[in-house]
């Protein structure tokens, strides 16, 4: 008995490949993620919302 | 009505009180305002600050619904959906501990975080990291599918070719679920507080110093180091 | 650039910090922080659940391979399996992996002794009830001499190969003399299908039991294992260790550990195992002693990321000059 995923992940995964090197498409998605938010992370302005700012 | 509180005269610890003692180290090392302080250096200024806490979250979320299917035992996900949706909850937790952890790592990294006495941090954060790939991995043996059948019967080489397989036996479930539910979490908990008790101890890492400010600080902030940088 | 700093004054520097501060709430922080990975974890697990694929049993593999099932007890009968050549700890009929003059796996020794042919034939047999002929066979087989067994094996192992399935999920090999094979392994075929002997190797010393060690090297040994892995592009040629069944994400995090496998001298090696482990054993170390690794902690510099995460810093700091 299983609650339905919305999303159904549970057939084979597409795989990407580069001479050697081979990975799935869902890992690369995470890897991508990975960097994206990272360079965000620095990007992005940080700014206070409520006083406290800089002296 | 109680007595007054003593003086503080009479506050000295006793020399032979070992609590007294332990105590006063206590608070020598850690007082109150080191160890949450309500302010924060003004260069503490990037989104990039938050992933050491989001780990800690996403730590604290993967203890939370792995107690939850503790406490049913192991077999009890496999054929409900609300143990299943634990699971699930379980498995998303640490697909973020990871991405948070290393995103983590990678910020502190090229901030040089271990500069000014900060080595100890960055290794426990190391080890941590390690401890945890390991503790992962005594999770995935411990699914009770085919996937734990595959990963077990595969990592049992590698192991065993290091001779930890005299100890450490992959395919046995009993060792490998006491080791997810209970050693391996009390290890990683460990050093994570070692780690935040390491970062509230020395402060959070300063800039590093761009050449042209250094030059530019006025001779009673390391005049020497100016002169030296001259071109 | 910073770079012109020694490193001894760069640490100095950052020993102390005289600068200003402003009010940071770490408790809300951490509040926040939980609230968010909760929902997140919550929405993940919703959206995409989490993947179950059943284990297989020893009865499944049976009835499913019966022909990989047979020839792969007869490799624990003869010691031609994977297991009954494999060493410490398990035996002491191989070599075990090594790298120079470390010979890890042997210098920790059997602590976990399997006879592949008494645990995984004689035994589970000799529980059959009352069929005197698989006895029989089972004492003919293990009083002859050890050429005339070897004979026996080679010749069936060779007819397995060209063997079909017949009725009732049995197997027939082309005939031959193979001895009193033929009838010990049709009564472990049997007793595998009707579920008998996934219980039988489990049980050992004791009622409880946690102890998989020995269905699963059965298992491991076959066909079974690997045909569903290799599906789920799981195998180690396939830089299985990250992956997932079905479309999961997977152990991202172990993608340098399975990349020494895919390239020379790693994967021809017959120790790959134990240089792999090594290799990333030293990495480890260097990444935890990388403070003091003169060049990888020079690399922050290098690759300034650090004038954009504090840019605020410096531009404030250039204004305080600027107003002196």
């Amino acid at each position: 008995m299983d609650l339905a995923a919305i999303v159904n992940l549970n057939h084979p995964a597409t795989y990407v490949h580069w001479h050697f090197f081979q990975m799935s498409v869902s890992n690369l998605v995470v890897i991508v993620l990975m960097i994206v938010v990272f360079a965000a992370a620095i990007a992005v302005p940080f700014r206070r919302h409520h006083e406290g700012d800089e002296q | 009505m109680t007595e007054p509180a003593p003086s503080p005269a009479a506050k000295q610890p006793a020399p032979s009180s070992w609590t007294a003692r332990v105590r006063e180290w206590g608070v020598r090392a850690m007082p109150p305002e080191r160890l949450l302080p309500d302010s924060q250096p003004a260069y503490m200024s990037s989104w990039i600050y938050i992933f050491g806490v989001l780990t800690i979250a996403s730590l604290t979320v993967i203890i939370g619904s792995g107690v939850v299917l503790g406490l049913k035992g192991p077999a009890w996900w496999h054929y409900t959906g609300v143990g299943h949706f634990f699971n699930s909850i379980h498995l998303w937790a640490v697909e973020l501990f990871f991405f948070c952890m290393v995103i983590h790592l990678w910020a502190k990294f090229f901030m040089a975080a271990w500069r000014g006495g900060r080595s100890r941090t960055w290794m426990t954060g190391v080890i941590s990291f390690l401890i945890s790939i390991v503790a992962a991995f005594t999770g995935y043996v411990s699914q009770q599918n085919f996937d734990s059948q595959w990963i077990a019967t595969q990592a049992k080489d590698g192991i065993n070719a290091t001779g930890a397989g005299a100890f450490f036996n992959v395919l046995n479930f009993g060792q490998m679920y006491s080791y997810h539910l209970l050693l391996l979490p009390v290890v990683v908990v460990g050093l994570v507080v070692a780690h935040i008790l390491l970062v509230r101890r020395n402060g959070i890492v300063p800039p590093l110093p761009l050449s042209d400010l250094v030059k530019a600080r006025p001779a009673a902030d390391g005049g020497e180091r100016a002169a030296s940088q001259a071109r | 650039m910073s770079k012109r700093l020694s490193h001894r004054e760069l640490d100095a520097a950052a020993r102390h910090y005289d600068g200003p501060y402003k009010p940071y709430d770490l408790v809300k922080e951490l509040c926040v922080a939980l609230v968010l990975i909760t929902v997140l974890s919550v929405a993940l697990a919703i959206v995409f659940s989490s993947p179950d694929e059943p284990p297989s049993t020893i009865a499944q593999w049976s009835r499913q391979m019966p022909v990989d099932f047979v020839t792969t007890a007869v490799n624990e009968l003869d010691g031609t399996s994977g297991t009954a050549g494999y060493g410490p700890p398990y035996n002491h009929n191989g070599p075990g992996q090594h790298a120079a003059f470390l010979h890890l796996q042997k210098w920790l020794g059997v602590s976990h002794p399997i006879d592949t042919a008494a645990d995984f034939v004689y035994q589970p047999l000799s529980t059959i009830p009352d069929v005197p002929q698989v006895k029989i066979a089972t004492a003919a087989y293990q009083a002859a001499p050890a050429k005339t067994q070897a004979a026996w094996t080679t010749a069936y192992g060779n007819a397995l190969a060209k063997a079909s399935v017949g009725p009732g999920n049995t197997v027939k090999a082309p005939p031959g003399n193979y001895g009193p094979l033929p009838t010990m392994m049709g009564a472990l075929l049997a007793l595998a299908q009707s579920g008998g002997l996934d219980g039988d190797l489990l049980t050992s010393r004791q009622f409880y039991q946690t102890d998989y060690t020995k269905p699963l090297l059965f298992m491991a040994d076959g066909g079974l294992l690997a045909a569903r892995a290799q599906a789920q592009h799981l195998l180690g040629t396939q830089w299985g260790m990250m992956n997932e069944t079905g479309s999961y994400p997977g152990q991202v995090w172990l993608w340098l550990y399975t990349f020494w496998y895919q390239i020379s001298p790693y994967n021809s090696s017959a120790n790959a195992d134990l240089l792999v482990f090594l290799t990333m054993g030293v990495l480890s170390l260097a990444l935890l002693l990388i403070p003091f690794i003169p060049g990888l902690r020079d690399i922050p510099r290098w690759v300034p990321l650090y004038r954009y995460i504090w840019r605020d810093h410096y531009r404030a700091q250039r204004r305080a000059l600027g107003q002196r």
